[in-house]
């Protein structure tokens, strides 16, 4: 009697392997994405405090006098007016967040839904209209028009996010369209029509999950954008109105550095590059995973 | 061939006779731009340092007297005074011509005639210019009032406005007016032609046709540029006249006009910067400005001493200096028009304000104020009479400019204010970083006495001539602003709070004390003497005592000048007048002075 060593089963687990899990599996071996996906947190971190208030709340306060050196009672300095500049670098922090959130997840929303509809509906009017709307959008400089829309709207808080949403849609728009183009002709697409699903759900529920991985990658290439684009806003004075940033911090600092005094600019301006660096590489360690050439 | 290679590499030496002298140009500089040159809306310094010198105005200052001096400008002397000090007469110089024109006949400008001063004092009280000036003027001199009431028609006479001859004025007025000949130094007294009015209409702002040393070329929010108006009468300057003191300004080399007829550069430029860091590079960069005050952020570096005020070598190589306090003073009024800090219709309400705004003054930094934007240089003072009017009172008690947050806070709650039910306090600023930190500074010291954050907010506006609208459109409820003496006379500040000056007007206030204006009234009528200053005080103690400001701190200014500009300059009552006795040593042209100096 002789043992007849069966071939080996590998495990269904790893046959049926979704694209996300494959994508996960790509995005932990890339050392430098998981470097500065850790920076990131680090940063949300800081920001979820400020959210809850645990941090960072004396930002406003006048807590030193003018210009202080860098000590244990102000870790950064305080500034012209004695603020503390550690305070306010680290609230920066959670408005940078804010609007770099709002802004990705609003601007992708947008842009999924009007690419997806301009994709589906390719060569009818409503593409026609949606693509028209993308070029003109596109051929307005960006600084001019957030100016017209922080003029129009004058004194509200949310004039820049919505300058910016006008704007940073397109691009997704653009993508996704081209995407839903593609899509629209797969079998799937085609067998939900012949059995009556009508169009919205087949964009919404069939077509728009698939590409989900598009949307992220955008998504994250948009929040850093956001944040870039707030700290030149705020700078130009029309950002942030009420609350703090790095931008406003640069703003200032553009008098004291003439003054030899240099906490304010070196705060925000390194930890802006911080999170700029680190969420540019998170994108391109996520674009790299999500490829689904690579992927595949 | 070699000849000519030969004569090439000697050059010329000197410039050939009959060669054009080079233009010479002043670049000056402001923080702001003026919104009209209009001179019956020319409301604040930027405006006027720019009237004054497209317009003729019967009096200025002597250029280097101080304290200040008038002087005739347009008038030919000191006007002659009736007894009772009602009607003075005024002799207007012969021979002075408008700018050359299409406003004129042919082109050409006329004579100046004292017809000229009468429309222009009129378009003062003419509602359709949106005038700022009649201040100057409402309630003194008979019969504007009814002109006014009569529908402001150009053609009908003012009882106390009366040519005698071309060149002979007579003012009557209602009662005497010590400081009327002060006013006609203003830019709001400028001599306007009514056929440049007629032909320009609104446009006059953005197109000045006056008699004054310099002519408009161009005007935008960055920059006026004036030439030289060739047809300028000639008054050579006499030092002794004007003031000089040897020993105090021939540092400015000063003594090079003596004899010559003013203006003497060729262009006059105003630089509009806002951001003093811009400033400060455009002038030490090179020749892009030669005159800036000093920014406070580079005070440390560039300063040897702040008591006295000296240069670093290495700029005293470079630039003159000055230093001294600003006649004026900046505040923070509270407009009494919004019933949540002032006047209420409820009287329990109306006594609860006066508390609030008691204790937001003691909640006030202004020592604060002083060491953070001014490096500690500014004097804080107590009430509205500035250090440089001669009717200061320097022994005045410093409370209400002492900071108190334990009293603030106690006056709020021996009120019934708690932090629900404070008001909300709408701090305007012009955009700027500067102007954001104020307002967080503010903000900060009301977070103090127990002002919620989210009760403290600021509102911006994009320029001085936008926020400068919403104070006389009496839609801001705090009024923080800086005031330059126009005049030195404390009756220059107090007239900021007389109730009849309401917005419009100068009382941005909008302050009614009939005790304050009843003094006012009798102060209005006195020359200077003992008897006005203890009226004055008192007024300035009413103001004090009903906590209707904020106040107040003058800064010192320091001013720097490229060593090739001539010239005493002056921010103050003198303001832009002394502009066309600037001069400006033409640079010698590229390898002239190199040659020179190796006597070739």
């Amino acid at each position: 009697m002789s043992a007849v060593a069966l071939p080996e089963i590998p495990p269904a687990r790893a046959r049926g392997e979704s694209l996300w899990r494959k994508a996960a599996r790509k995005f932990a071996r890339d050392r430098l994405g998981m470097v500065a996906l850790g920076v990131v947190l680090a940063y949300f971190v800081a920001a979820v405090g400020v959210w809850l208030g645990w941090w960072a709340m004396g930002w406003p306060d006048l807590t030193g006098t003018k210009w202080e050196a860098v000590s244990g009672t102000h870790w950064f300095g305080t500034n012209i007016i004695g603020q503390d500049i550690f305070d306010r670098a680290i609230y920066s922090t959670a408005t940078a967040f804010e609007v770099g959130l709002i802004v990705a997840l609003v601007a992708t929303a947008i842009g999924a839904i009007l690419g997806g509809f301009a994709g589906f509906f390719a060569g009818t009017w409503i593409d026609e209209v949606l693509v028209w709307l993308m070029g003109v959008l596109d051929a307005i400089p960006f600084y001019l028009f957030v100016a017209a829309v922080a003029y129009a709207l004058t004194d509200n808080p949310w004039a820049m996010h919505v300058a910016m949403i006008s704007t940073f849609w397109v691009g997704t728009g653009r993508l996704i369209r081209g995407e839903v183009i593609k899509l629209r002709g797969m079998e799937y697409v085609e067998a939900a029509h012949s059995i009556g699903v009508p169009e919205v759900v087949i964009i919404f529920r069939h077509i728009l999950p698939n590409t989900s991985h598009i949307l992220l990658v955008q998504a994250s290439v948009m929040f850093v954008g956001a944040i870039k684009a707030e700290v030149i806003l705020s700078f130009l004075g029309l950002g942030i109105k009420d609350g703090m940033s790095w931008g406003l911090m640069i703003d200032e600092s553009t008098k004291e550095v003439l003054a030899g005094f240099y906490n304010n600019f070196l705060a925000a301006s390194l930890l802006m590059f911080g999170l700029v660096m680190a969420f540019n590489a998170v994108a391109d360690a996520l674009q790299d995973a999500l490829d689904p050439r690579k992927v595949g | 061939m070699a000849l000519a290679a030969l004569v090439a590499a000697c050059g010329p030496v000197e410039q050939p006779s009959g060669a054009r002298p080079a233009t010479k140009v002043f670049r000056y500089a402001m923080d702001q731009a003026p919104t009209t040159l209009d001179p019956v809306q020319g409301a604040n310094i930027y405006a006027n340092f720019v009237i004054v010198n497209a317009y003729d105005t019967l009096y200025s200052y002597k250029y280097l007297a101080r304290p200040y001096e008038l002087k005739p400008n347009l008038a030919a002397d000191f006007p002659t005074i009736a007894p009772d000090g009602l009607v003075y007469t005024f002799r207007l110089k012969k021979g002075v011509r408008f700018i050359d024109d299409p406003a004129f006949p042919a082109g050409r400008g006329r004579e100046v005639v004292a017809e000229d001063l009468i429309y222009s004092i009129k378009r003062q009280f003419d509602p359709r210019n949106q005038p700022q000036g009649a201040w100057l003027w409402q309630g003194r001199i008979a019969g504007l009032e009814e002109w006014k009431a009569a529908g402001s028609d150009y053609d009908q006479p003012v009882s106390g406005l009366r040519a005698l001859d071309s060149h002979t004025l007579e003012i009557r007025l209602l009662r005497p007016y010590p400081q009327l000949v002060a006013t006609l130094a203003q830019g709001f007294a400028a001599v306007v032609p009514r056929e440049a009015v007629d032909k320009y209409g609104k446009g006059l702002g953005v197109r000045p046709v006056g008699s004054g040393p310099f002519k408009l070329v161009s005007y935008d929010t960055a920059r006026v540029v004036m030439e030289r108006n060739p047809n300028f009468r000639q008054e050579p300057v006499d030092l002794a006249y004007e003031g000089y003191d040897p020993a105090t300004q021939a540092f400015s080399g000063v003594e090079a006009i003596q004899g010559r007829s003013p203006p003497f550069v060729d262009r006059l430029e105003f630089n509009f910067i806002n951001e003093p860091s811009a400033s400060w590079t455009s002038f030490t960069k090179g020749d892009e400005i030669q005159y800036t005050v000093l920014p406070i952020e580079q005070v440390e570096r560039v300063l040897a001493s702040k008591r006295p005020v000296t240069l670093r070598p290495e700029y005293a190589d470079k630039y003159h200096i000055y230093a001294g306090l600003e006649a004026g003073f900046i505040f923070t009024a509270f407009n009494m028009d919004f019933p949540d800090f002032g006047y209420n219709p409820d009287p329990e309400r109306e006594r609860r304000n006066k508390a609030l705004r008691c204790a937001i003054i003691k909640g006030y930094d202004w020592q604060g104020r002083n060491e953070s934007w001014y490096n500690g240089l500014g004097q804080v003072f107590p009430g509205v009479i500035v250090p440089a009017s001669p009717e200061f009172d320097p022994d005045l008690s410093l409370a209400s400019v002492s900071r108190d947050v334990a009293g603030a806070r106690q006056l709020l709650r021996d009120n019934g204010w708690t932090p629900r039910n404070l008001p909300k306090l709408v701090y305007g600023t012009t955009a700027g970083t500067t102007e954001r930190l104020n307002f967080e500074q503010f903000r900060a010291w009301m977070g103090d006495i127990g002002f919620p954050r989210e009760k403290v907010v600021q509102k911006t506006y994009a320029n001085f001539g936008d926020i400068s609208r919403a104070w006389k459109r009496n839609q801001l409820p705090l009024v923080a602003k800086g005031w330059g003496l126009d005049y030195p006379d404390a009756e220059n500040t107090l007239q900021l709070f007389y109730g009849p000056n309401g917005s419009p007007g100068s009382n941005d206030a909008n302050w009614e004390n009939p005790e304050f204006d009843r003094l006012y009234d009798e102060a209005a009528v006195m020359q200077p003497s003992d008897e006005r200053t203890r009226l004055y005080r008192r007024m300035n103690q009413l103001v004090i005592d009903d906590c209707v400001a904020i106040t107040g701190l003058s800064r010192t200014r320091i001013y720097l000048w490229h060593k090739d500009v001539i010239a005493v300059p002056d921010r103050e009552i003198l303001g832009g007048f002394w502009l066309k006795y600037a001069d400006v040593v033409p640079a010698k042209p590229a390898g002239l002075t190199s040659r020179a100096a190796k006597g070739t």
